[in-house]
């Protein structure tokens, strides 16, 4: 009987527990859409030059690590796939598998995996040891509202920064496709670009950009919400962005799951 | 130089954190242009009436006017334009680490003027000067000492010409020779510019050299206020005791100690 409360009890907790962040959470986006969209029209401004800086920050200097990785990622699904293609002397359909999962699935993926890890982490950290040096008080003190001030410019250029390095993060890994079927598979230049250029429409880059932009969403609004439930020192600012990293990365994948259902059917 | 004019009012002040009562009752007036000191131990609740007066926090019932318009009520517009008429200094000195000095000091006024860079420039110049920090407009936070971020932090909260300043702790964790300099400081701002101060400590040299009036907490409770003398004449044992800075009854700490230590009453 007490097992059975005990249990009840649990399951209570973590329910209002949930529905305490849940609301948490949609307090901070209805705030940044009032900031960025509503306050502005009423003259209130935009910090332009904060979300440009920003953007250079999540986006420009993300693409070396991103261009790498995507690189070698191409290379493995182009290796990978010619192991079962050969069997059939059908290598020239690498080009054709490389084309469609980077721009579907893996290119939009590993930008904001990538980008989770190196800008989700730090938006996290930043805000965090900002609440833990009493300086989002002191924004607020100044009137200086702290959604307006630091949440904003960095949604604002995490949700460009992801699909545009996705762009770029798509075409590289078709040419680490191209560079391996070619030079190791032994694929004709010619062909692979030609199967490339049929297999691909519009609908596979429109997919990827509209999951990327969502990717965008989720990476910013986590790394801000963690880094606002800091409390304590040091320390807490380490468990929220461990937490913030894991929690963006299963968001991620969720997302990327529920658009992938949905393009399925459309 | 101080009036007799209520400037802030705080009535009936309580707050609570879930069902732990922190403030219960606070009620006082502090008067236009005079430094307001709210003195108390730890866990008094100093802290936490400081954070409900600039706003930080929201009691769970009790009035605060400001000038007449009670802040708790009021809607985040008002909430901002108020604000620029205050500043405050806090125990971290709370300075935006990744921003200079000047930056710092700046900010305010490029987020709530329309001046140009150069007037900003100068007034910035200005109040780091004011300060002692003249010649320190290039440095980041984290380059300077304690005492000099709090001086920083003074200036920032000095930027938008405020008519009221609250001080956290603004001496704690200060040598000496530091700690007095800023009892100067916040003096000197009080009597040049007239600002009305409110300072939180629980440093009884600060208090001796800055106090017009000083409001002692006890447990969330105001247990007496008035000018030092008042308060050094009161019979209320606890304020003998923090005068006289003597620790509790050894003998019942000893027996609370154990208590707490073995579970049993």
């Amino acid at each position: 009987m007490t097992k059975a409360v005990d249990v009840a009890g649990h399951v209570g907790r973590w329910t209002i527990n949930q529905l305490a962040v849940g609301a948490r959470v949609s307090v901070l986006m209805v705030e940044t859409f009032a900031w960025m969209i509503v306050a502005p029209l009423r003259g209130k401004g935009l910090r332009v030059k904060a979300a440009v800086e920003a953007f250079v920050e999540f986006g420009v200097r993300s693409l070396p690590i991103v261009g790498m990785i995507c690189f070698l990622v191409g290379v493995i699904i182009a290796l990978q796939s010619s192991y079962t293609l050969d069997k059939w002397g059908a290598n020239r359909f690498i080009a054709t598998l490389v084309a469609v999962s980077a721009l579907r699935e893996m290119a939009p993926l590993m930008t904001a995996i990538l980008i989770t890890g190196r800008s989700g982490s730090a938006i996290t950290a930043e805000i965090g040891t900002m609440k833990v040096g009493e300086e989002i008080d002191a924004l607020e003190v100044m009137g200086l509202n702290p959604i307006k001030y630091l949440v904003v410019p960095k949604f604002m250029a995490m949700v460009l920064a992801v699909p545009c390095v996705t762009v770029v993060a798509m075409f590289i890994m078709i040419f680490g496709g191209f560079f391996a079927s070619v030079l190791v598979v032994g694929v004709d230049p010619a062909i692979y670009i030609d199967m490339t250029t049929d297999s691909l429409v519009e609908k596979d880059l429109v997919t990827g950009l509209v999951k990327s932009v969502f990717f965008g969403v989720a990476i910013c609004w986590v790394g801000v919400y963690r880094g606002l439930q800091v409390e304590g020192g040091a320390e807490g600012v380490g468990r929220q962005t461990t937490s913030s990293v894991v929690t963006s990365i299963f968001l991620i994948i969720i997302v990327d799951l529920v658009f992938t259902v949905l393009f399925y059917f459309i | 130089m101080v009036t007799d004019e209520s400037i802030i009012a705080v009535e009936d002040l309580v707050v609570r954190y879930g069902d732990r009562t922190v403030l219960d009752g606070i009620t006082f007036n502090v008067r236009q242009g005079e430094v307001f000191v709210i003195l108390g131990g730890s866990g008094s609740g100093k802290t936490t009436l400081l954070r409900n007066l600039v706003g930080l926090m929201r009691p769970a019932s009790g009035r605060i006017l400001i000038k007449g318009d009670d802040f708790t009520a009021m809607s985040e517009d008002e909430r901002i334009e108020l604000r620029k008429k205050m500043g405050m200094s806090f125990q971290s000195s709370a300075l935006l680490e990744s921003l200079s000095l000047a930056d710092n000091v700046a900010l305010p006024l490029r987020e709530h003027t329309a001046l140009e860079e150069s007037t900003i420039d100068i007034m910035t110049k200005i109040k780091l000067e004011l300060v002692g920090l003249g010649g320190f407009e290039d440095y980041l936070p984290s380059e300077l000492s304690g005492g000099m971020k709090k001086r920083a932090g003074i200036a920032r909260a000095m930027a938008m010409d405020p008519e009221f300043i609250f001080y956290d702790e603004p001496s704690a964790g200060l040598d000496p020779i530091v700690a007095a300099g800023i009892d100067g400081l916040i003096r000197k701002l009080q009597e040049t510019f007239k600002i009305t101060s409110v300072v939180v400590t629980h440093e009884m040299e600060s208090v001796k050299l800055i106090a017009d009036t000083v409001c002692m907490l006890k447990g969330g409770e105001i247990v007496g206020i008035g000018t030092l003398d008042e308060l050094e004449s009161s019979q209320h044992p606890y304020i003998q005791q923090f005068f006289a800075r003597q620790p509790d009854d050894e003998g019942s700490s000893e027996s609370a100690y154990a208590r707490a230590l073995t579970g049993i009453e």
